[in-house]
């Protein structure tokens, strides 16, 4: 508060009576030398002598004292020491030009002064608006919160203006984030000018050219391109809560403001970035070594069942089913994993130019115990063209495709075909199964969830598997039932984009 | 089978797992040492000087990927690696430093047992360069550089010859994309894998009976080929 006054350019009324008595008290005290000078040396020094108390006034208290000074001198010069002494008349020219300029003297000397001393004390003003704002900007700067931010900006708000204050912010109903003294209420009117403020960045409310029924005066906190808050001042008295001279500084502190609430703002995106990507982190860490404890007793079963097999056992049927169960387990914790995989975005491409024929060979080598029971047709032209993929993720899709096609085939046929035209290469898979409960649309929703689709087992995240690493690699995967005959069809299209065209011979080089 | 019994080396941290293999390994008639960590694979390497390494990368004390060296090293042992299925840089990682093969857990014992016999028998026989190698209907003679199916000859050209060649001269053993381009087309065309594509592809027409189903020449995903011999 203290600084904010000092700021002001009007002298208490004790200090002017002080600085005109002071000028009177130097006249005199000259008056005094010229009295002990004029009987030694003559009254030529004396008028001299007032020079330096005029000048001394002037400088020191300004116009008024100055002035007071010079006339005081004049009068006294006249009285003591200009013929005819003891009254006020003058008969000597000189000593009209020794009043004269000491009155011109005084004029200009406390012009000059004054324009100093209005200068030091908008030097001294302009300082303490910088302390302030440097001192609100640092107090702002030891909140961590948002929260924290806001009411530290209202309780300094109030302190320096005097009056009440709330940080308000969201459209289109705007609401209290902060209030000095807490408990402050908005009317409707205070929350319509709020929300002009905040809308169009411009001081709406009390004294202000909008919404002046409103007991708050509203003004923007702005960082760039956008309203983020509006800091409210009020009065309990109605009293206008700032002047005009007041304005410069309050912007330059919700400035301040604005910088300190975007830096908490961004701090606390960082924050929330970060945990996000360690939960990340910790869920894909998670199931991995989930999916690692499962897979060591797995290896176990399988290995143990193999044995068993090698053994001769009573019931061969029972070890098999051993054996086919946990080649299941297998491929759902394969499809658990790739989930995660997935959905933690932890897929990496790898491309190279894959054969669709060692990537079909490949999977039904891998699932051949599973499709024992079933019969297999492969059709790949030998003009089917390379294919840019990553070989694990086609490796995926294509066991996932085929075990979905064995599952619903039953002791029918899986027919695993390529094409090749002008928009591509497609790979199909078709069953003789049942066929998708629906065709068209309604059969791409497989993909994301399969409803009922324990029809048959399975846990629905094969075919949303296929999806997913399809996609990754710029590839696509349709379902339909089959034209002609029973049956779904499963088709990975590969767009030409992705085809390689004639490679180079194969002696090259 | 030699007068002694090949010793295989079964390193693994997981006792069940080794429980396993080791019975696994009995019934075919191998004389078994184990290892739970890397230091005592280490160990029984400098003592028993095992033939054959069975080594799980995931180990608790060190990365199996850092033994491998080590384990292969004289006296020559083959290493066979046991990884996760879809650790496929890993496994490539294993084979460039000397692993001879691997397997993906959780492995299917039969051919866990066939990729000890190829590895085995590579080794045996590398001392005195193998001549021909059979498969099925197809014969491969290293020596006159000559391809057979059914007793015909099959015409080749140079470098599918050279690409025949390099996987005959290591039966039923994996060989990298990598190791195949660079001793096939020279080492600045590495990064062509369309070149082998395109050859593997001409070599099972000439070779397979069902060209779009393989059963010679076969594909490792990301990884390499192998040629299924018959033993």
């Amino acid at each position: 508060m203290a600084d904010l006054q000092s700021m002001s350019l009007h002298v208490p009324l004790a200090a002017r009576i002080h600085a005109y008595a002071g000028a009177i008290a130097m006249v005199a005290v000259s008056t005094l030398i010229g009295l002990w000078i004029a009987p030694r040396w003559g009254t030529a020094p004396v008028d001299m002598i007032y020079l330096p108390a005029v000048l001394a006034a002037a400088a020191l208290w300004g116009l008024g004292p100055a002035v007071i000074g010079g006339i005081a001198s004049a009068a006294a010069y006249n009285f003591f020491f200009a013929e005819p002494i003891h009254t006020l008349q003058m008969y000597h020219v000189t000593d009209v030009v020794t009043v004269v300029v000491l009155l011109i003297v005084a004029l200009v000397t406390s012009r000059l002064a004054a324009g100093i001393r209005t200068q030091a004390r908008l030097a001294a003003a302009h300082a303490a608006r910088n302390a302030t704002i440097a001192g609100f900007a640092g107090r702002l700067l030891s909140c961590s919160t948002e929260e924290e931010m806001a009411q530290t900006a209202c309780k300094e708000l109030s302190g320096l203006f005097d009056c009440n204050a709330v940080l308000v912010s969201g459209l289109p109903e705007p609401h209290i984030e902060a209030a000095v003294p807490e408990g402050n209420r908005l009317t409707p009117s205070d929350i319509a000018a709020a929300a002009l403020t905040l809308e169009s960045g411009t001081p709406a409310g009390r004294a202000t050219s909008q919404i002046q029924p409103a007991e708050w005066q509203f003004h923007a906190i702005r960082s760039p391109g956008a309203v983020i808050a509006a800091a409210g001042l009020a009065r309990d008295d109605g009293v206008p809560p700032i002047n005009e001279d007041q304005v410069p500084l309050l912007s330059n502190l919700l400035d301040q403001l604005a910088l300190a609430l975007e830096r908490a703002r961004a701090d606390a995106d960082r924050r929330e970035v970060t945990s996000l990507r360690e939960r990340d982190r910790l869920r894909g860490a998670l199931l991995s070594s989930v999916g690692h404890d499962l897979r060591t007793p797995l290896t176990a079963i399988i290995a143990a069942a193999a044995e068993l097999r090698c053994s001769k056992p009573e019931d061969p049927a029972l070890v098999a089913t051993i054996e086919s169960e946990a080649g299941k387990l297998e491929r759902y914790i394969s499809n658990l994993l790739d989930m995660a995989r997935i959905e933690t975005g932890a897929v990496k491409l790898k491309t190279e130019p894959v054969d669709l024929v060692d990537a079909v060979a490949a999977a039904l080598r891998d699932l051949r115990s599973r499709l024992s029971a079933s019969e297999v047709s492969v059709d790949l032209p030998q003009s089917l063209p390379l294919v840019e993929a990553d070989p694990q993720l086609l490796h995926h899709c294509l066991i996932n495709l085929v075990d979905n096609a064995a599952r619903y085939a039953g002791d029918g046929v899986i027919r695993i075909s390529g094409t090749f035209s002008r928009g591509g290469v497609r790979l199909s898979v078709e069953d003789d199964g049942p066929g998708l409960p629906q065709d068209g649309e309604r059969a791409l929703d497989l993909f994301m969830r399969i409803e009922g689709s324990d029809r048959k087992g399975g846990t629905g995240l094969g075919l949303a598997i296929v999806k997913a690493f399809a996609e990754a690699m710029g590839a696509s995967v349709t379902a339909s039932n089959r034209v002609a005959g029973r049956g779904a069809s499963f088709t990975l299209r590969f767009p030409s984009s992705l085809v390689i065209k004639s490679p180079e011979p194969v002696d090259a080089g | 089978m030699p007068a002694r019994p090949p010793k295989v080396l079964v390193v693994d941290d997981e006792l069940q797992i080794r429980t396993l293999l080791k019975a696994t390994l009995a019934r075919a008639g191998y004389s078994i040492v184990e290892a739970s960590n890397a230091r005592e694979a280490l160990a029984s390497k400098s003592i028993d000087k095992p033939d054959l390494v069975l080594l799980d990368l995931g180990l608790p004390d060190r990365d199996g990927l850092e033994l491998v060296g080590a384990l292969s090293a004289e006296p020559r042992a083959a290493v066979l690696v046991i990884s996760a299925r879809d650790q496929t840089e890993q496994k490539v990682a294993a084979l460039d430093l000397g692993a001879d093969d691997y397997v993906t857990k959780p492995f299917d014992t039969e051919e866990l047992l066939a990729r000890v016999r190829a590895s085995l028998r590579q080794r045996l026989v590398s001392e005195t360069e193998r001549q021909v190698v059979d498969s099925g209907e197809v014969s491969i003679d290293l020596l006159q550089r000559v391809v057979r199916r059914g007793g015909d000859d099959v015409h080749v050209t140079p470098k599918e010859w050279d690409l025949l060649a390099q996987l005959a001269k290591h039966p039923g053993r994996v060989l990298t994309h990598q190791m195949l381009l660079r001793s096939v087309w020279g080492a600045a065309h590495v990064g062509q894998t369309e070149y082998l594509r395109v050859a593997i592809r001409s070599l099972r027409q000439k070779l397979e009976a069902e060209p779009s189903r393989p059963k010679l020449i076969v594909n490792e995903p990301g990884i390499g080929y192998r040629l299924v011999s018959t033993p």
